[in-house]
């Protein structure tokens, strides 16, 4: 065990320190959770209950039908009723609703004439994802009322077509569903990433390095005794907070447990990796902490964690295809949300298992026992 | 001090040993030898160069140009085989802060391979050597200057290097655990240990087997201090070193150094040393003095100090343009 001599003393040493020094390890565990919980909640982009201002100039058994069925969507609350248009553009304008419906006057005494009775809406386009679902709705509320009354006028009691949808997985469609495992891949990354990077590093702004580069161990024991005790405490952080996304968020896990830890821990030995390589270009724990930042914003926009892949220009998806946490976020996603197993995914887990190993040994590589 | 190169009794050898980072010589062709249980004083000012030595003997740092070995072993070919055989104490005393006493200890002689009844016995002697016995619970960050300086000097010793390097071990520590340190060494020297040491500190200087005396990158001194003090260059022909004691010393010395052949005078507390030409007798002096209302004037001969020797050298190769 000659390649690997040092590495016993090393894990002795590592564990100790890391558990003596409850700061470090509080800041290992407490952010990830805390960003687990806001980007949890925050990241709900389910369109519900927005916030609407009515204008109802017509004041008929008709009109009040119309936004009964508005509101019945769930889409829309009716939080303001104002009594002019002017009113109702000004309600929007200061951000104070989302969306502001007009019944002109006549509504009721168009629909009876059978002439198309116009209902106005106000969206405000400058959230998109907002706009486009208020569209949406309204849109289909339109479409169904007036063939609910076409078909009445022309005596048809069934629709010509109809769409039988049938939601797979996430049938509920909460978007936790989908946010919480890339949220999971995220906030290991930035933790682990940080902690083994800054481990190598402190050593060396001590001079604890140069003392154990004079005695006979080796890299290879050197960089394994590093990274196992950050093994099994990042390990013990996943393993939190998968049970925090069951427990808190309700995500139900679909697939094996045993998929997702393989999963997990592949990627968190090319995360450990990753922080290792840092920390041997870095002087500084300052250094430390900017280069792992490096990684970190392209693992939030281009890894597919909010943003979909598919539709990113070539660019951006190439960055992403090299990003372990990609990966990790379409196991996980498969695994949790549609109960995939091992072979429906196994080039990611090759794909994972390859640069953590890589990374690994590019790290013994390039690191040698000489003060720079 | 051209030692035969096969010669088993010599510990450290460096051959025009040089090292430049980018266009800065940090050490610009020392060649030394240090012979086994001698201890040899490493001087200079800050920035001359001494720990790049140590680093470059210890394995820690590539040498540009020049060959070393230590224990026979040539630092960077066999660098593997040469490490079990020395110890390193640096500058900063690097210690785990977080860490006990015990566990610091403990951790060291895992490195080095103990473990088990060998681990054990050798930590027992290292506690008993180095008093540390009452701390052992004590995490080294909350240790003063002095024991942190023992923990990392049995951290150094645990696996009984034959050559123990100490960067500047004096530094930034009271007095008595420096005048322990130096019994200490002793002990090893005697037990055949070959020490290394770097130093601000003459008189620890004189009480070294061998000096060495680094300046501007370059070994401008290097042997035993009497040697050294018999040098030509400290010694100039024709001149002759005084100690001088009288009343109001800065007073005298002002009036002496008027004196033609009076080349340097140096207080020391209240007495000064002067290194005059052999022409200017004690009388002259005296009278010189008289002249200037200092009475109770006593004169001896002295022989030159290291600190002499190093102000000589110093000198010598200022005025050599370089």
């Amino acid at each position: 065990m000659s390649l690997f001599r040092g590495f016993r003393a090393i894990l002795y040493k590592e564990f100790l320190v890391l558990f003596r020094d409850r700061f470090t390890l509080f800041l290992m565990f407490f952010p990830p959770v805390l960003e687990m919980v806001a980007f949890g909640y925050a990241l709900d982009t389910d369109v519900r209950r927005m916030r609407t201002a009515l204008l109802d100039a017509d004041r008929t058994v008709e009109s009040r039908l119309i936004v009964d069925r508005l509101v019945n969507t769930d889409t829309f609350r009716v939080v303001e009723t104002v009594a002019g248009e002017a009113e109702l553009t000004a309600a929007v304008r200061q951000g104070r609703v989302y969306v502001g419906v007009e019944i002109p006057p006549g509504f009721a005494r168009d629909l009876a004439a059978g002439r198309t009775a116009h209902v106005q809406v106000l969206v405000d386009g400058s959230n998109s994802s907002v706009a486009s679902s208020a569209l949406n709705t309204v849109v289909a509320v339109a479409l169904r009322e007036s063939m609910a009354r076409l078909a009445e006028a022309a005596g048809v009691r069934e629709l010509p077509f109809e769409v039988r949808p049938q939601m797979l997985f996430n049938p509920s469609m909460r978007s936790p569903n989908f946010f919480i495992p890339g949220v999971i891949g995220v906030v290991l990354q930035i933790s682990t990433t940080f902690a083994t990077a800054m481990s190598l590093v402190r050593e060396r702004e001590r001079g604890t390095l140069e003392q154990l580069f004079v005695s006979p161990l080796r890299r290879w024991g050197l960089l394994l005794g590093k990274l196992v005790p950050y093994y099994v405490v990042s390990s013990l952080m996943a393993l939190a907070l998968f049970t925090l996304m069951s427990g808190l968020f309700g995500v139900a896990i679909a697939g094996s447990l045993w998929a997702l830890a393989l999963a997990t821990g592949l990627y968190l030995f090319a995360l450990l990796a990753l922080g290792l390589l840092l920390s041997t270009r870095a002087q500084t724990q300052m250094q430390a902490l900017q280069f792992s930042m490096v990684f970190v914003m392209p693992s939030v926009f281009f890894s597919g964690f909010i943003f979909p892949r598919d539709t990113m220009p070539p660019v951006f998806r190439a960055i992403g295809a090299c990003l372990p946490t990609t990966y990790f976020i379409e196991l996980t996603r498969g695994i949790v949300l549609r109960g995939a197993t091992l072979a429906d995914f196994a080039p990611h887990l090759a794909v994972l298992a390859a640069m953590g190993a890589g990374l690994f040994l590019l790290c013994v590589l390039r690191f040698r026992l000489k003060v720079a | 001090m051209a030692a035969d190169p096969s010669d088993p009794d010599v510990m450290i050898r460096c051959t025009g040993l040089t090292r430049r980072f980018r266009h800065f010589t940090a050490v610009d062709g020392v060649t030394l030898s240090v012979r086994r249980g001698a201890i040899f004083g490493f001087l200079g000012p800050n920035g001359s160069g001494k720990s790049t030595v140590i680093r470059m003997l210890c394995g820690l740092l590539e040498p540009s140009g020049g060959t070393a070995s230590v224990g026979g072993l040539d630092v960077v070919r066999e660098t593997e085989r040469m490490k079990p055989l020395i110890g390193y104490m640096s500058q900063k005393f690097s210690l785990y802060d977080e860490l006990t006493v015990h566990e610091n200890l403990q951790f060291y002689g895992r490195l080095y391979g103990l473990n088990g009844a060998r681990l054990r016995t050798r930590y027992d002697e290292l506690v008993a050597m180095t008093h540390l016995a009452p701390y052992l619970r004590r995490r080294a960050e909350l240790l003063s200057g002095g024991w942190r300086q023992r923990l990392a000097m049995a951290c150094a010793l645990v696996h009984q290097p034959k050559v123990l390097f100490l960067d500047e071990p004096t530094a930034g520590i009271d007095p008595v655990a420096r005048r322990e340190l130096w019994d200490l060494l002793f002990d090893f020297a005697s037990h055949g240990m070959t020490l290394f040491v770097t130093t601000h500190y003459m008189d620890e200087a004189e009480r070294c087997s061998q000096v060495g005396y680094i300046h501007q990158s370059k070994l401008i001194a290097c042997g035993e201090p009497d040697a050294l003090k018999r040098l030509p260059e400290v010694n100039p022909p024709g001149t002759h070193r005084l100690e001088l004691e009288c009343e109001h010393v800065t007073a005298g010395l002002r009036t002496l150094r008027e004196v033609p052949g009076v080349r340097a005078a140096t207080v020391f507390g209240r007495s000064m040393r002067l290194l005059v030409d052999t022409s200017v007798s004690e009388d002259v002096l005296r009278g010189k003095l008289a002249d200037a209302g200092i009475q109770g004037v006593d004169i001896r001969p002295v022989g030159p100090s290291l600190e002499d020797v190093f102000v000589a050298l110093t000198d010598r190769m200022g005025e050599g343009g370089t």
